[in-house]
Parts: C-alpha cells; sequence; structure tokens
C-alpha cells in the first residue's frame, strides 16, 4: 500500500524559482550591455596592452577599411542637450558651411527631413554632393550604397588652406556647438582610428597625414585588449 | 448544494504554470547575448609632430646617442592586405652610416627577429630594454614593492603610487632614455605599428615618435634585404 502512495506523488517542478532567475539575468544583460551598433565595414581592432576605454561620448571616430575607404561615426554628449541627433544634425549644417568655402558655387541645401535622417545614422561616409541623394534613400539601399560608395573623399593634402571633404568634416565636428567635443578633440581623446589589423600603413598613414595637415596632432588608436605576462 | 460547489471552487489549485515565462525569458537573454557587446574596444593615444616646416635653428635635434630608429616593413597578400605574420624589423642608432652604402652596401643598419606571430616582440624588448634599462630596472623595483604591498597596505592607494612612482621614474632627467623614432614603410602592417608603440609602454619610454621613412632609410633596408638574399 506505501508503495503505490509515493507513485501518485506529484512529477511537476515548480518554475517559479527558474523564472525568477531568468528574468534577474535579463535585467543585468539589459542594463550592462549596449547595443552592437550597425558599421559599414568590419574590422578587427589591433590587439594592444593598453588599458584606457574608449570614451562613449562626445567621440569622433574615423572607420577605416582596409582598402582605405573612410567613414565617420559621430557620438554626441549623453547627458546634455547635445545628444548625438542635435550634434549630426549641427555637423552637417556646419559641413555645408564649410564645402561652401572652398566651392562657394556648390548647391548644397538639405531638407529638414533629411537632417532628421542624417541625425539618426550612427555612420555616414558618401561624398557631400551626393549626400542629399543618399539620405532619400530607404535603409536597406543607403546601407547598400555606403558599403559599395567610394566613403568620404580623402587624399594625401599638404595645403590646410585647401582642405578635402576628410579634413571639412573633422573642422566641421571642431567647430561644433559641442563643447565638450571640442574640448576632448584638443586633449586628444575625441578623435579615434578605428582600423583593422591587417590594414597597410600606408592606408591608416593618409588618414593620420590628414589629421596632421589641419593640426589635429592629437587622437587616438581603437584597439583591442591584449594581455601581456610579466 | 449550492453550498457544496462554492466550497468546491475555493479548493481550485491557484498556482500558475511558470513554464512559458521561463522559456520566453531564455528567448530574451539568447537574443541579448546575441545582440549586443560589453566588451568596449580600449585607446591607445598618440600625439603627431606639426606638419609644419620648422626653421632650421628651431629643430631640436634628437641626441645622437640616444637615438633609436625602428623600421617596420610588412609583405602585401593578394587581397591587398597586410600580413601580421610577414613582418621585418629593423632598427639602427644614432644617425644612419652611410659611408659604404654605395660600395658595399653596408650600413649600420641591422634586421632582428620579429617574434611570435601574435604580436610579442621579444627580441625588439630586448634591444629597447637594453638603452633604457636604468629606468627598466627602477620600474621592477618598484614593481615588486607594490606586490608586496609597500606604499601602502590599501590595494587601490598602493597601485595609485605605484603608478605615480612609475610616471616619475620614465620621466626621470638623471635616467639614461633612449629617443624611439618609429617609422613604417607602406606595406608594414597597423597591427604591427600598434604592437611597437605598444613595447613603448610595455619598457616605459615616454619619448618616442612617429616619422616618415626617407629615402636614405629604404636605401640602407633594400640593401639589407639583397645581402641577407645572396647569403
Amino acid at each position: 500500500m506505501g508503495k503505490v502512495k509515493i507513485k501518485k506523488k506529484e512529477t511537476r517542478i515548480d518554475m517559479t524559482a527558474m523564472s525568477d532567475v531568468t528574468v534577474l539575468l535579463l535585467t543585468f544583460f539589459m542594463l550592462t550591455s549596449t547595443f552592437l551598433q550597425k558599421e559599414p565595414v568590419q574590422v578587427i581592432t589591433p590587439p594592444s596592452v593598453n588599458e584606457e576605454k574608449v570614451p562613449d561620448q562626445n567621440l569622433l571616430s574615423v572607420l577605416v577599411s582596409p582598402e582605405g575607404k573612410v567613414y565617420l561615426e559621430v557620438l554626441g554628449s549623453k547627458d546634455s542637450t547635445m545628444r548625438s541627433e542635435t550634434v549630426r544634425a549641427d555637423l552637417l549644417k556646419k559641413m555645408v558651411a564649410e564645402y561652401k568655402k572652398t566651392h562657394p558655387s556648390a548647391n548644397l541645401t538639405f531638407t529638414n527631413k533629411e537632417i532628421e535622417t542624417f541625425s539618426k545614422l550612427n555612420a555616414f561616409g558618401v561624398p557631400i554632393t551626393r549626400m542629399s541623394e543618399w539620405l532619400k534613400m530607404d535603409t536597406e539601399e543607403r546601407d547598400k550604397a555606403l558599403k559599395e560608395g567610394p566613403g568620404i573623399p580623402i587624399s594625401m593634402n599638404e595645403d590646410p588652406n585647401n582642405p578635402n571633404e576628410f579634413q571639412m568634416w573633422i573642422k566641421a565636428a571642431y567647430n561644433s556647438e559641442n563643447e565638450e567635443l571640442k574640448d576632448a578633440i584638443v586633449k586628444g581623446g575625441g578623435i579615434a582610428i578605428k582600423a583593422d589589423q591587417s590594414t597597410p600603413y600606408s592606408v591608416v598613414n593618409v588618414v593620420m597625414d590628414n589629421l596632421q595637415t589641419i593640426k589635429m596632432n592629437k587622437f587616438t588608436l581603437m584597439t583591442a585588449l591584449k594581455v601581456e605576462e610579466d | 448544494m449550492a453550498i457544496k460547489s462554492k466550497s468546491r471552487q475555493k479548493k481550485f489549485d491557484t498556482r500558475i504554470d511558470f513554464t512559458p515565462m521561463v522559456d520566453m525569458n531564455m528567448l530574451l537573454i539568447t537574443f541579448f547575448m546575441l545582440c549586443t557587446t560589453m566588451i568596449k574596444s580600449q585607446t591607445l593615444k598618440i600625439a603627431l609632430p606639426t606638419n609644419e616646416k620648422v626653421e632650421k635653428e628651431d629643430q631640436n635635434k634628437v641626441k645622437q646617442s640616444e637615438a633609436v630608429t625602428i623600421i617596420i616593413d610588412g609583405e602585401l597578400d593578394e587581397k591587398g592586405l597586410s600580413d601580421p605574420s610577414k613582418g621585418k624589423l629593423y632598427y639602427y642608432d644614432g644617425m644612419p652610416e652611410t659611408e659604404n652604402l654605395a660600395t658595399t652596401g653596408e650600413s649600420n643598419m641591422k634586421q632582428i627577429q620579429f617574434g611570435t606571430e601574435d604580436g610579442a616582440y621579444p627580441a625588439i624588448r630586448g634591444i629597447l630594454q637594453e638603452r633604457n634599462k636604468e629606468v627598466v630596472k627602477e620600474i621592477a623595483e618598484l614593481k615588486d614593492k607594490w606586490k608586496k604591498h609597500e606604499f601602502d597596505k590599501d590595494d587601490d592607494k598602493n597601485t595609485e603610487i605605484f603608478q605615480q612612482k612609475r610616471k616619475e621614474a620614465t620621466n626621470n632627467e638623471n635616467f639614461k632614455r633612449p629617443v624611439v623614432i618609429i617609422k613604417a614603410t607602406p606595406n608594414a602592417c597597423y597591427a604591427h605599428v600598434v604592437s611597437v608603440l605598444d613595447e613603448m609602454q610595455i619598457n616605459g619610454i615616454v619619448r618616442y615618435q612617429i616619422d616618415r621613412i626617407n629615402e636614405v632609410d629604404s636605401a640602407m633596408m633594400i640593401l639589407l634585404q639583397g645581402k641577407e638574399l645572396n647569403k
């Protein structure tokens, strides 16, 4: 008789505790993580023993593909009026002004909608003359155009009075209304070069040289952590 | 009868089955784990000299006895990328000695072992440490004290004082410290340039500069390579 009673015992497990654990884990992941940003090229940054973290605000990253295409990513301040969107919209306006200095006849106007689209984009890298056309595309087409396009026009240039488009963008960022970004650029933490580890030095050198010409001598290189034993 | 049925309803099981909830949470966790990054990139700060032409008299010529020039070279693969496993390193002390370059192809440039593929540079490290030995020795002593918690009992404070002292040691004018000039050829691998910059930090060298490669360096390198091939 006792044996029969044992068999009748309930086999269902109480899942409440399990649920508690998963909710906790979920909360942890949601709070600690940042989403992967969509980038036009995937790069593996070179390993380094440096432990200084990349700032997560007020940063202008120069993404360099191994073939030499250059893209820019702009991050604004996290907790002021100068959020990423505001900074980007301002940057585009400043860039137009900068471009008109050397190309007075250029017809560059952006509608409010285009500026809004631009302010929501993480990375950009098309010639300014084609920017308007690029911003009108839908998301998928835009990503494709970004990947296959030429990137931001850049070439060896040692004449600071006749800057190329890349230099204009950097200048525009420097002149932006975001004082914190300007401050970061002056101190050297505001511009970060993100390049793949197998990029030939000639490619990186073009970017460095361009920065040097417009007197942005201090900048950082993005690296991945390597542990050095000693 | 009515009363009886009511009492039956009260006995109804109020526990909820949490299994679907757990399933859903697990799915969400998986999603977050796959779509997010937790590791943040690190940065390496560098400062380049200005591009402006400096007047001859103003030029702060590096003392010859202190200068070490490191040249990083690499090879491109068929895709036009620099192969991290095929790097070469050259170095020379002081000014390039080119008297015999035209006749015998000899100069004071030497090629050194690149190290292992993962970017460690045992050979260049040895050379740099040899030239910076006073600072390296001081740092080693400081590190020893730091490990024994001699600066302060408190962990954070101990590290803070250690780092302060380390900085002082690397900037100490009384020590014989080298000035390293880093040059890279167009084919050099970016990872190698970063690794060499790393060596500066590992060996406590604060005076280093990235410079452009010039004709003399290229000529010395080509002739040295030729000699290596003839061997």
